[in-house]
Parts: structure tokens; C-alpha cells; sequence
């Protein structure tokens, strides 16, 4: 935290509103782990009834983020922030609306759980196991990052995210052959895919937090460049 | 159908390189200025270009040397005896500082505004021709032609015309304010300083100055000094950061507020101890 | 009682005492000044005492009851006075009886206890004169050109004499003045020309046929004269005195008639004002102690006007120089201590500085260099109304140099640097923004020299007042302001007056009335430079910072 600089401003105030509200972004985020977690688990383990509590769960999210907007809203309105308070506020602002969006998604992997899937259909799963957990360390690393301002973290993470891709498409691959050699499995398949689809988009968003992080320290704009783009920051 | 192409907006956004001026760019050149009052230094080795119809804001803590940097521009501080300076202030191309620059010539060209409204208790229209009187004008016709154009300029005509000839002391603290703007302006100066022109000002009058302030960039080369930070950060295209007497940041202003090189300034912008 | 210190309210009923004290002077003196010196132009009633003095003779008293006082019976025991048993006192009358001509003093005490009857008759008439003083008296018959005429036709005769008067005055002041100036004026030509040796007999011929005009017109006009004056002392008045004697007075001498006893309150209040306005328009008669004090008045106001134009222009550039541009340093102070002190110099020593600086040394100078025709007697090289604005000047210097140095010290330094901000020099910024704002501050000044100088006597009875002037030192004959002339003055003439009169009684009245003048006169005076003040404090007021 000491390289946010929160503590130094001459009002108090103004620090006590920008630590409350960066807290509320760290449970928010702590929330988002654990329903994706929650999620992965349910799945592995066919468990609908956790399955239907992060269904239900997810009303907290977006809750926070609700309020953390308002937060922010009022501390731009009272405290006319510039310069790092500014860049901050902004990456929070944005920060949150991805992370709500990530509950979302979460809740659709949720949605496999409660699929009914044969034995062999079950393998299937095993392959978006191991996406999911490869996910949730991206998130873990990305909230990581976040929490500790850490470019360096930011940036490494960043990069990480074609791993996720790599595999993700990998998956597609598999599930396309699954349904070309049993076309009677396709409903049951493309449920499977949705939720591939919906972890391959969290990737997608946690990259969008790292590029925030970078824009908080850096005060440079990293978004829709090259991967080498963003190394020379 | 509105068709903007990202390019155009991209440009309007391109920056001019303050430390690259083309020379029909610039309005004013600081050259290592240092001025001492006695023994005591306030200025250090100021360089700074100040660039043709814009904005230029001084921002910094008190006593950092703005206002007095600000008053070296039409050598007001020769009026303080026991200030001296070293280096030069170039307005085009020539040191102001020379022994043969006539001074009063100097300050019809560069005017200035100063932090509380100081009307002469002379009728507005007195007050607005009181620079052209001195310059020997006494052409009713052109005089009546200079207020109106000075008012307008100021944003004062409308509500001022009928009374023209009453005390500008009657005036509230805003139209005063704009008053000394258009007297300011009458006398059609190349650059305009304005010294803390707000302080003394109420917020929605604040506001009409600083609109008119906008207007007036597009005729004059506007200097000028605040103590608001968003003041400067809305009216301004160009803003210097300076502390104790030296020059830390000169940028423009959208960098400025939002990602300024130096650790000085953003403390100083965010508001965090120096 | 500690708490009520505490309080406060002390300090308050302090100052509060302080305040009433001041005010209750200033009313008292303004009140003890108006009242006597006002009574004396009320047209008292007019008392006949029948008396029976210690020897038994009977007299009449006529006149007006000017004093009243107790005095100790003890004091007149000789005179063998019947009193009441425990009377200490005997109270007795001051009354004014006129008649210098017959009785040596025309004020008399009588004793309340050996008045036998008292009246007040309606057919006494009071006469003022030109000379001799009022007298008291009954009026027997009227002459009219040798002959004897009717009572009732005294209004049109007093009017007709009026006419005379004025006409006699005219011709007196006016034309044979201007005459006997002219004249004056020829023979100091004739003897510039003579003292520079470029008499030529062409200039002589000329002045000597002027002077022959100038004698013929003189002789035309003392004809008239001489015609007008017999007109005039063949009328006469008869009237009867209060010893019985019968006295003729012509009509020359005679200025006004009033019946006093006849007339009813709103004629005396008629008369009241007409007796004040006299007082202001007319010349002092009767070595002042009778008439009016316009030459006063009009030396008063003349001097302080020549004072004001002096000084004003003199202490505005002196603080201008001390504030604006003479350098902060130990000479400017040393100055500015000069000036202070100066003010605290006693005035009788500003008149002897005047009469051996400007009077002496200047004026001799001035008149050996511009006026040597007229030597040895001195032109400006004797005290005069020049001199005495000066001295007078230069003594209310200091008042002005500060008032109007604080004056410019209050100005914003915002105003000068809004004005040099806008490309004028120093001296234009003095001139168009400094000096008007600064007005009220001067006029502050020029206020307080006024009041200073006006009330100021001692140094002029050095350098130019005196007992009495032949001449307004402003008239008709060019170049009109007579600066080298002497001047009378109200508060000389209230010293001179009240203390060098011969007729100390008679005066007393009129000290009190010349005093009530005086002040009224400088308060006017304030007030014209108050009001003009106030004009400009209104104009340049400055917004609350």
C-alpha cells in the first residue's frame, strides 16, 4: 500500500475515503475469488446445492459495486482528485466494472453444475477443471497485483493471459470433435462450452484490471497495444 | 449524420513541445531570470517560453515566487527598491530588461490585472479610456468605439451600457473585476497577466472570468497566476509549477493534471505534504 | 463592585462624562455669546425715572435699563438711604442715556430707592446718529427748509434724507475716491519718470494736463457736494431732552428714528433683524464702538481666502515631495518632525518672523526694486493683507502637509500600481488617480488651516490689522485687490473694541456681538470646506477591502 501514498495527503479525510474505498474494491475482489472458486468446485463435483449458492451469492457483488461507484462518484465531486488520486479513482471505477462482470461469468460456469451430464460426458469436465484452476491463479495474481500496486506483477500477469488462450482453444478443439462424433451430445456439450467460453472472458478481464494497475502507476494507456508495447512501460 | 474521424480528434489534442518553439510561436522568452529582494533570492534561474494565444497558468504553494515571476513581465517589481535581476525577458526577441526600454510603453503592451478589483472612482466610462487618455486620446469617437469593443471583450456591455457614465465603485466585485479586464484591454496590450484574478471573488463570478478568460486567449497571450489548482486546470493550456523560487514543472496542462513528471508536483496537485 | 468594574460600564459613563463636559461647554460659550451679544440689537423699552436725590433735588432719567446689580447698603451710608429692616443691599439701575453732547458720560447708575416714578412714555424717540451716540428724547417740531413743519411728515422727510445720504456717499467713496487715486497714480508716473531721468517735457505736459482734468471733475463733483450737504442741514429736528434742555439735530447726522415704547413685538423683531443687518453691512463709527464691522468682516474673510489660495497649493507639493518621492530615509524624517514641530510654534512668533522676514526684508526689497516712486513711504514694505496671508500661511503649513500626507498613505497601493499597470508614469498616476482620491484628505487640511487662521490674531497685529482702515483693500479702481493695503479684522476688532475703547459700557455689547460674528464666520466658512469635502469623500469613496 505505501506506494499508493495514500497516507500523505494534508486531509485526513481525503486518505480515510481512498483507503475505505480501495478496501471495498479488495472484498469485493476477495468475493469474486471465492464465488469463482465456489463455482470450479461445484462443477468438479456435480454439486448443484453450491452451485445454486453462487447463483445466489452473486447479488452481493454486484452490491459492492454499486456502492463502490457511489464512493467514487462522491469522491470526485468532493475532492475534485488529479494526477495519481485521479488515475486511481479511475482504475476503480473501471476495476469494479469488470470484476461485477467477472461474477457474471462466474455464474454461468455455475449454470454447468446443474446440467445433468453422463459418465463420459464427465471427462469433458476434467479439461474445464483444469482451465477453471489455471483462471482462478490468473485472477488470484491479478487481484494480487492490484492489491499491492505492483506494475512488475501487473505487467507478468498480463502476459499470462495467452497461456489461458492457448488452452482454451485447445478445449474448443476437443469439444468440436466430441460433437462431430456424437451429435446427440450437442446441447449437453455446448453447456460445457458456454462455461469455457465464460472462463476464457474472466482471462480477458482480468487483463483489463492489469492494464488499469499499469495506467494507475504509469499514467500511460496500455489498452489495444502490442504485448512489447506494454514491456517498454 | 456527425462524422468526426479519430484522427481529427487525435490532433486536436496533439501538444505543442514548450521546449521547441517555433519563434512566431512565442509570446514572451524567460532566460535564466534569478531576482533577489536584497539579499535574499526568489527567483532561480527561470527559462521558460511562453507560447502566442494561450493560456499560460502559474501554479504553486505561497511565496514560491508565481506572482513575483508574474510582475517581472511588466517590470512591476521595479517599483519594489530593494528588488534586483539577472537574465532577460525576451518579448520579441528583445530584453525588457534593456536600460533604453521605456517602461511605460512596455506595460501598455504587456497589461496586467491584479488580485483584488482595483477600479479607479472614476464613471466606468473613464475607467475603461483611462489608458488611451494617457496615451494622449481624446477623440470622443474613438474613445466611445473602445469602450464598447473593451466591454464587449469583457463581457460587461450588456449589463453596463445604460450606465456607463455612473461611478464603477457601484459595480459588484465581479463586474469590477471585468472592468479592470476591459480597461485592461482597451488599451489592445499583446499579453495579459492576470494576478490571482478570482481570489477576491464569489464562485459564479469566478466563473464568468474564467469563461472570459477562455475568449480573451483568442486575441491576447494570457499569463496567469492562481492559488485554485482546478482553476488552473480548467482555464489553462500551459501550467508551471513552481516551488520556492524554482521553476519544477512547465507542461501542458492536461499532462500536468494528470500524470506530471515530477514527485513535487503531483504532491503538490494532490495535495500531499511537500 | 468589582464585577461592575469589570464590566466595563466605567470607562463607558467616563467617556460619556467627558463627551457631556465638552458639549456642555461649547453650547454654554456658544449660548452666553449668542445671547448677549443678540440682546444688543433688540430694541429695548425706553424708561422716564423721576429721581429724588440725597440733597432733594428732583431730576428726570431717560433711557434704556442696561444693567441691574445688588451692591452692599454699607457703600452708601452717606447717602442716607431708608432701608427695611435687614436689607444689606440697595439694588440700582445702569442706564444708557445718550446724549453725549450734554452730559459727559451716556451711561449713569441710579439707586432703586430714589426713584420716585417710573414710565414709560410712548412719545420718546431714540435717534441714532452718525456721531455723538443715540440720544433719548422727546421730539418738539421739525424744520424743513428753514420752516417749521407738521410731526406727521417725519417718514417722507427721513426718506428723503436716506436718499441724500446715499447720494453723498457715492459721490464721497466712489467718484472723488477714484479721483484722489487717479490722481495719486499721475504723480507716481511723474516721479517714476523723474527718479529714472527720462522726464521729457512731452510727459510732463501730458501728465500736468491730466491732472488739470482730473482737478476740473474734482471740482464739479465737491460742488455737488457742498449743494447736497446744504440741502440736507436745512432740514432739522427739535427734541427735547431729558433735562428739559431743547437740541437741534440736522438731518445729516440723523440715521434712524424709532419710537420703542409705540411699537409691538413683531416691529421690534422688524427692527431686531434690520439692527443686525446693519451691523454686518455698515462701517464702524465712533472709534467702532458704534455702526456695523463690514470692513471686519470682509479683511476676515479676504485674508483667510488669500491664506487658503496660499497654502493649499504650497503643503499639497510639500507632502507630495515628502510622500511620494523623497527617499525613506533620516533626512525625510528629520523633515517630517520639522513640520510637525512647526505647528507647535507660538503663533506671536510666526507674526514677528513675518514682520522681519516678509515685511522688512521682502516687502523693503520689493519696493526698492518695483516701487521706488513712491519711497520713503513703503508700499509693500509695510505691513499689509499680502503679508498677513502669508505669515498666516506658513504658520497652518504643517496642518495641511500632514492631513494631506496621511491622506496619501491611505490610498491602496492598488490604485497606483492598477494605474502604472496600465502605462502611466509616476506623474500621471499622481496627477489623474493619486491627488483625487487624496482631495478629501486636503480638503481636511485646508478645513483645519481655516480654522486655524481665521481665529488667529496675535501675529497679525504685527503684519497688517489695524484699528481701522480707510480703504477695502478690494474696490473699484484697478487693479482692484489691493494687496499691499492694511485690513481690519473681527478678531482685532473685538480686542480693540472691548479693551482700547474709551467707552468701555457701550462696547460691551458689541464685543460680545462682533465675538458671536466671528464665530459664525468660521463656522460658515468650515462648513463651505465640509460640505465641499463631503462632495468629494462621496465621489472618491473607496470600497470597503
Amino acid at each position: 500500500m505505501d506506494n499508493l501514498n495514500l497516507g500523505r495527503h494534508i486531509s485526513g479525510q481525503f486518505n480515510e475515503d481512498l483507503e475505505r474505498v480501495i478496501n471495498h474494491v479488495m472484498q469485493m475482489g476477495g468475493l469474486v475469488e471465492k464465488q469463482l472458486s465456489d463455482a470450479l468446485l461445484a462443477v468438479h463435483d456435480a454439486d448443484e446445492e453450491l452451485a445454486r449458492k453462487v447463483h445466489k451469492n452473486d447479488y452481493q457483488i454486484n452490491s459492492l459495486e454499486v456502492s463502490i461507484d457511489d464512493e467514487c462518484t462522491r469522491i470526485i465531486a468532493k475532492r475534485q482528485p488529479t494526477a495519481g488520486d485521479l488515475r486511481l479513482i479511475m482504475a476503480i471505477v473501471k476495476t469494479i466494472a469488470d470484476l461485477e462482470r467477472i461474477g457474471d461469468e462466474v455464474k454461468k460456469i455455475a449454470q454447468v453444475a446443474l446440467e445433468s451430464l453422463s459418465g463420459q460426458q464427465k471427462d469433458l469436465l476434467i479439461n474445464l477443471d483444469n482451465l477453471g484452476r489455471r483462471v482462478l491463479e490468473f485472477l488470484q495474481a491479478t487481484l494480487d497485483a492490484f492489491t499491492r500496486m505492483d506494475v512488475e506483477a501487473a505487467i507478468a500477469t498480463h502476459q499470462s493471459d495467452t497461456k489461458i488462450d492457448r488452452e482454451y482453444e485447445a478445449l474448443m478443439r476437443q469439444l468440436m470433435t466430441y460433437m462431430m462424433e456424437e451429435p446427440r451430445t450437442i446441447p449437453q456439450v455446448m453447456s460445457v462450452i458456454w462455461s469455457a467460453r465464460a472462463l476464457e472472458r474472466i482471462g480477458d478481464r482480468c487483463q483489463n484490471i492489469c492494464e488499469y494497475i499499469i495506467y494507475f502507476v504509469k499514467g500511460k494507456v496500455v489498452r489495444h497495444t502490442t504485448a512489447d508495447d506494454i514491456k517498454k512501460v | 449524420m456527425i462524422s468526426v474521424s479519430p484522427k481529427a480528434i487525435l490532433q486536436s489534442q496533439t501538444k505543442l513541445d514548450l521546449n521547441n518553439l517555433s519563434p512566431d510561436q512565442v509570446a514572451l522568452e524567460i532566460k535564466n531570470l534569478d531576482l533577489y529582494y536584497g539579499e535574499k533570492q526568489a527567483l532561480q534561474n527561470i527559462s521558460m517560453s511562453i507560447p502566442k494565444g494561450q493560456v499560460t497558468a502559474f501554479i504553486g504553494p505561497s511565496g514560491c515566487g508565481k506572482s513575483t515571476l508574474l510582475r517581472c513581465i511588466n517590470r512591476m517589481n521595479d517599483l519594489v527598491d530593494i528588488c534586483r535581476i539577472k537574465g532577460e525577458i525576451n518579448l520579441h526577441g528583445e530584453n525588457i530588461y534593456e536600460k533604453h526600454v521605456d517602461v511605460a510603453a512596455l506595460r501598455r503592451k504587456v497589461g496586467m490585472v491584479f488580485q483584488r478589483p482595483n477600479p479607479f472612482p472614476k464613471s466606468i466610462y473613464e475607467n475603461v479610456v483611462y489608458g488611451l487618455r494617457i496615451t494622449g486620446e481624446n477623440n470622443r469617437r474613438v474613445l466611445d468605439e473602445a469602450v464598447e469593443t473593451s466591454l464587449r471583450s469583457a463581457a460587461l456591455w450588456n449589463e453596463v451600457k445604460d450606465r456607463l457614465h455612473e461611478s464603477a465603485l457601484g459595480l459588484s466585485g465581479g463586474q469590477q473585476q471585468r472592468l479592470v479586464i476591459a480597461r485592461a484591454i482597451a488599451i489592445q496590450p499583446e499579453v495579459l497577466l492576470l494576478d490571482e484574478p478570482t481570489s477576491a471573488l464569489d464562485p459564479i463570478s469566478t466563473l464568468t472570468i474564467e469563461e472570459l478568460i477562455n475568449d480573451l486567449k483568442k486575441q491576447f497571450t494570457v499569463v496567469i497566476v492562481t492559488h485554485n489548482m482546478q482553476q488552473a486546470a480548467r482555464v489553462s493550456d500551459q501550467t508551471a509549477f513552481m516551488y520556492m523560487g524554482d521553476l519544477i514543472e512547465y507542461n501542458d496542462t492536461n499532462t500536468l493534471f494528470t500524470t506530471p513528471n515530477q514527485k513535487k508536483t503531483e504532491d503538490y496537485i494532490t495535495g500531499r505534504y511537500g | 463592585m468589582n464585577k461592575w468594574f469589570k464590566s466595563g460600564s466605567p470607562w463607558i459613563w467616563l467617556s460619556a462624562a467627558g463627551v457631556s463636559i465638552s458639549l456642555i461647554s461649547v453650547l454654554g460659550l456658544l449660548w452666553l455669546i449668542a445671547s448677549r451679544g443678540l440682546s444688543y440689537f433688540w430694541p429695548a423699552d425706553l424708561y422716564q425715572f423721576e429721581m429724588l436725590d440725597e440733597q432733594g433735588r428732583t431730576s428726570t432719567v431717560i433711557g434704556e435699563v442696561y444693567d441691574r446689580e445688588e451692591i452692599p447698603a454699607k457703600q452708601l451710608v452717606h447717602l442716607d438711604i431708608q432701608l427695611e429692616p435687614g436689607q444689606e443691599t440697595i439694588e440700582r439701575y445702569l442706564v444708557k442715556t445718550g446724549n453725549r453732547e450734554l452730559v459727559s458720560l451716556d451711561f449713569r447708575w441710579i439707586l432703586v430707592p430714589q426713584i420716585r416714578k417710573t414710565s414709560t412714555p410712548e412719545n420718546i424717540a431714540v435717534i441714532e446718529r452718525r456721531t455723538n451716540g443715540n440720544f433719548y428724547g422727546v421730539i418738539e417740531s421739525l424744520v424743513l427748509d428753514g420752516n417749521s413743519v407738521s410731526l406727521d411728515k417725519m417718514p417722507e422727510l427721513l426718506e428723503r434724507v436716506e436718499a441724500f445720504q446715499e447720494e453723498i456717499e457715492a459721490l464721497q467713496k466712489v467718484d472723488i475716491g477714484a479721483i484722489n487715486y487717479k490722481l495719486e497714480r499721475l504723480r507716481l508716473t511723474e516721479r517714476k519718470h523723474q527718479l529714472g531721468n527720462n522726464l521729457t517735457d512731452e510727459i510732463a505736459n501730458e501728465i500736468n494736463t491730466q491732472v488739470q482734468i482730473l482737478k476740473d471733475e474734482y471740482k464739479v463733483l465737491e460742488a455737488k457736494l457742498m449743494s447736497l450737504r446744504d440741502t440736507v442741514s436745512r432740514d432739522q429736528l427739535v427734541v427735547k431732552a431729558m433735562d428739559g434742555t431743547l437740541v437741534t439735530i440736522g438731518f445729516e447726522d440723523i440715521l434712524q428714528i424709532n419710537f420703542n415704547n409705540q411699537m409691538n413685538v413683531l416691529e421690534k423683531l422688524k427692527l431686531f433683524f434690520v439692527q443686525i443687518g446693519n451691523f454686518i453691512t455698515d462701517d464702524p463709527r465712533e472709534a467702532n464702538t458704534e455702526g456695523g464691522v463690514f470692513p471686519a468682516i470682509f479683511g476676515t474673510v479676504l485674508m483667510v481666502l488669500l491664506m487658503t489660495v496660499i497654502v493649499s497649493p504650497l503643503g499639497v507639493v510639500a507632502a507630495i515631495y515628502l510622500h511620494e518621492y523623497a527617499g525613506n530615509n533620516a533626512l525625510t524624517k528629520l523633515l517630517r518632525i520639522a513640520v510637525i514641530n512647526l505647528a507647535g510654534v507660538p503663533s506671536i512668533v510666526y507674526g514677528v518672523f513675518g514682520l522681519g522676514f516678509f515685511v522688512y526684508m521682502v516687502g523693503g526689497n520689493l519696493d526698492q526694486l518695483f516701487y521706488p516712486e513712491t519711497l520713503p513711504s513703503p508700499t509693500f514694505g509695510t505691513p499689509g493683507v499680502m503679508w498677513s496671508a502669508i505669515t498666516l500661511a506658513i504658520l497652518t503649513l504643517p496642518v495641511v502637509i500632514v492631513s494631506t500626507e496621511e491622506g496619501l498613505a491611505r490610498i491602496p497601493s492598488a490604485m497606483r500600481h492598477g494605474s502604472l499597470a496600465l502605462g502611466a508614469t509616476k506623474a500621471e498616476t499622481l496627477w489623474r488617480i493619486i491627488l483625487p482620491i487624496a482631495s478629501p484628505a486636503i480638503m481636511t487640511g485646508i478645513i483645519l488651516a481655516i480654522a486655524r487662521a481665521a481665529g488667529e490674531v496675535a501675529p497679525l497685529m504685527l503684519v497688517g490689522v489695524v484699528k481701522m482702515a480707510p480703504n477695502l483693500p478690494l474696490d473699484g479702481n484697478f487693479p482692484f485687490l489691493h494687496l499691499d493695503r492694511k485690513f481690519m479684522h473681527l478678531g482685532f476688532h473685538i480686542y480693540d473694541v472691548g479693551f482700547q475703547s474709551p467707552n468701555v459700557e457701550a462696547a460691551r455689547p458689541l464685543v460680545y456681538a462682533t465675538a458671536l460674528l466671528l464665530v459664525t464666520i468660521i463656522v460658515a466658512l468650515n462648513m463651505t470646506a465640509v460640505s465641499i469635502r463631503n462632495r468629494l469623500r462621496e465621489k472618491y469613496r473607496m470600497l470597503e477591502h
